[in-house]
């Protein structure tokens, strides 16, 4: 290996090792949220409710399940890791470091798109335990799930490095992430919401995503699926040019 | 090749604070040179530019003749930064804050876990190899701070106030390690408020004042330039508190007393 791999994967296996240090509160935690889901939603309230779209709700749901999963624990996994290391000014290692800002912003990416893909897998392998999940369009699912785990990784860096105190952090995901994820339809269908809400639901960009990652599993859209991948590609993109521009100027990190 | 070039260098905060105004200073290689300046001189934020971690307004600075700014790769290579806050990450154990410090800079796993072993053990540390470092003493954490800064074998070695809060018996065995590592021709850059540490390390210092390099030379060649009898003195005369020389209160001590 040359220099910069040693480098990239030393700052790589940085993060990983952060989380795998924490396992019951990095892994096991969401794994027993996504369980319990699965189990009040799925089992105890979907034994009331009838097929959806022609599919049993507790199938219906898991989807959602899954890209609730990889974006949470992207999201707060990398926004966490780096405003620990800023608060304890660890972090000057790195950035003191012959690492270039792209080096260090991938590094920091991955770390939250490793632990969301973990956490996501694991989370498909006990739904496809319990249920019948099928994978309709693997295609589609395969770049929709990465460009989700990308996009809350993206998300994390910034709020990572906008944050100045461990409350900013909870704030967005309390108060920004965790109502978006909710109300894009994990576990319902927009279609059956009364007015205005139906229309709302369509100004949500999760619902776009949630309605990817579902036609992939379950061969069921309420979204244009291309239209939906180009634009999430684009807005994926656009955060991580923005975080590769905060990164190089040093903004919140260099003074 | 000069160690350390800094030519004309400034630094201005988006507060507006200018902690820079034009610093230019050169440090040869083998040089064990020491900065000093009272509190907000704009030692740490010199240190800072230098290291990649504050970035100069204007200016520039090159490092064994790599520029630190625009091609730091080599530059920051070249460099072990030892701080003056105790930034470690408290969850990483010791043994985890060196492998990942050799690994950011191209180390392979054999020269990384040797060169631990090394440091370890010259600090007196091996013992806490797997604990985790916010469990050390604030003198353990210092030494660990070195040994960080060391373990890529850098050939300027950058050490920010490292005897603050420590010790007598640690910061004489941190003098005497480095003045063995300057003898074996590591380059060093030194910010002390201990003035006596100042005169026993270094071969030439800088009073910094105001973000300005206001002296340069041996300590007798500072306290020349002030027409005192000592770096502490010419000390004094820079931060305008010659009342408080020793001479002048044994002096008026003495009139008290008699």
């Amino acid at each position: 290996m040359s220099a910069a791999q040693i480098r990239f994967f030393t700052l790589l296996r940085r993060e990983v090792n952060r989380f795998l240090k924490i396992k019951r509160q990095t892994i096991g935690a969401p794994l027993l949220e996504t369980f319990l889901y699965i189990s009040v939603f799925g089992a105890a309230l979907g034994s009331r409710i009838d097929k959806l779209h022609g599919i049993d709700y507790v199938v219906f749901i898991v989807p959602g399940l899954i890209l609730m999963a990889w974006a949470i624990n992207a999201f707060s996994n990398n926004s966490s890791s780096i405003l620990q290391q800023k608060f304890q000014r660890a972090i000057d290692d790195q950035l003191s470091s012959p690492a270039s800002p792209a080096e260090l912003l991938l590094a920091f990416s991955l770390g939250g798109f490793l632990r969301g893909m973990l956490i996501a897998s694991l989370t498909f392998l006990a739904a496809s335990v319990l249920t019948d999940l099928p994978v309709e369009h693997v295609l589609v699912l395969i770049p929709a799930l990465f460009l989700v785990g990308m996009f809350f990784a993206q998300l994390g860096v910034l709020v990572g490095i906008r944050a100045e105190q461990f409350d900013d952090v909870a704030f967005a995901q309390t108060f920004i992430l965790q109502p978006l994820i909710f109300l894009g339809g994990v576990f319902y269908s927009a279609t059956l919401l009364p007015e205005p809400f139906s229309t709302l639901t369509h100004f949500n960009p999760i619902y776009y995503m949630i309605g990817l990652v579902r036609y992939g599993f379950l061969g069921y859209s309420e979204v244009n699926v291309a239209l939906s991948l180009i634009l999430l590609t684009a807005v994926t993109s656009a955060l991580f040019l923005l975080n590769l521009r905060l990164f190089r100027s040093g903004y919140k990190l260099r003074a | 090749m000069t160690a350390l070039q800094v030519s004309d260098l400034t630094k201005r905060y988006p507060t507006g604070t200018e902690a820079l105004r034009g610093v230019s200073l050169e440090i040869q290689p083998g040089e064990f040179f020491g900065l000093l300046g009272p509190n907000g001189a704009g030692k740490s934020t010199l240190i800072h530019c230098a290291t990649g971690l504050a970035r100069p307004t204007s200016g520039s600075i090159r490092i064994f003749g790599h520029d630190a700014v625009d091609h730091y790769e080599q530059a920051r290579i070249a460099v072990g930064l030892a701080p003056q806050d105790l930034n470690i990450d408290w969850f990483l154990t010791l043994e985890e804050t060196l492998d990942y410090h050799g690994g950011y800079f191209g180390m392979r796993r054999k020269e990384r876990k040797e060169r631990i072993a090394e440091l370890l053990d010259a600090f007196s540390l091996t013992a806490k190899r797997n604990d985790r470092t916010r469990t050390l003493s604030g003198g353990m954490k210092r030494r660990l701070i070195l040994a960080r800064a060391l373990m890529h074998r850098p050939k300027l070695l950058i050490l920010d106030e490292p005897t603050a809060g420590v010790d007598v018996e640690l910061r004489l065995e941190l003098w005497h390690y480095v003045q063995r590592i300057n003898q074996e021709g590591t380059t060093i850059l030194l910010t002390t408020h201990y003035l006596e540490e100042a005169e026993q390390l270094c071969d030439r210092m800088a009073f910094i004042n105001d973000g300005r390099i206001v002296a340069e030379g041996t300590s007798d060649a500072l306290a020349a330039q002030y027409g005192v009898a000592s770096l502490e003195d010419a000390y004094l005369e820079l931060v305008g508190r010659k009342e408080l020389s020793r001479g002048i209160l044994a002096g008026d001590s003495g009139e008290a007393t008699s």
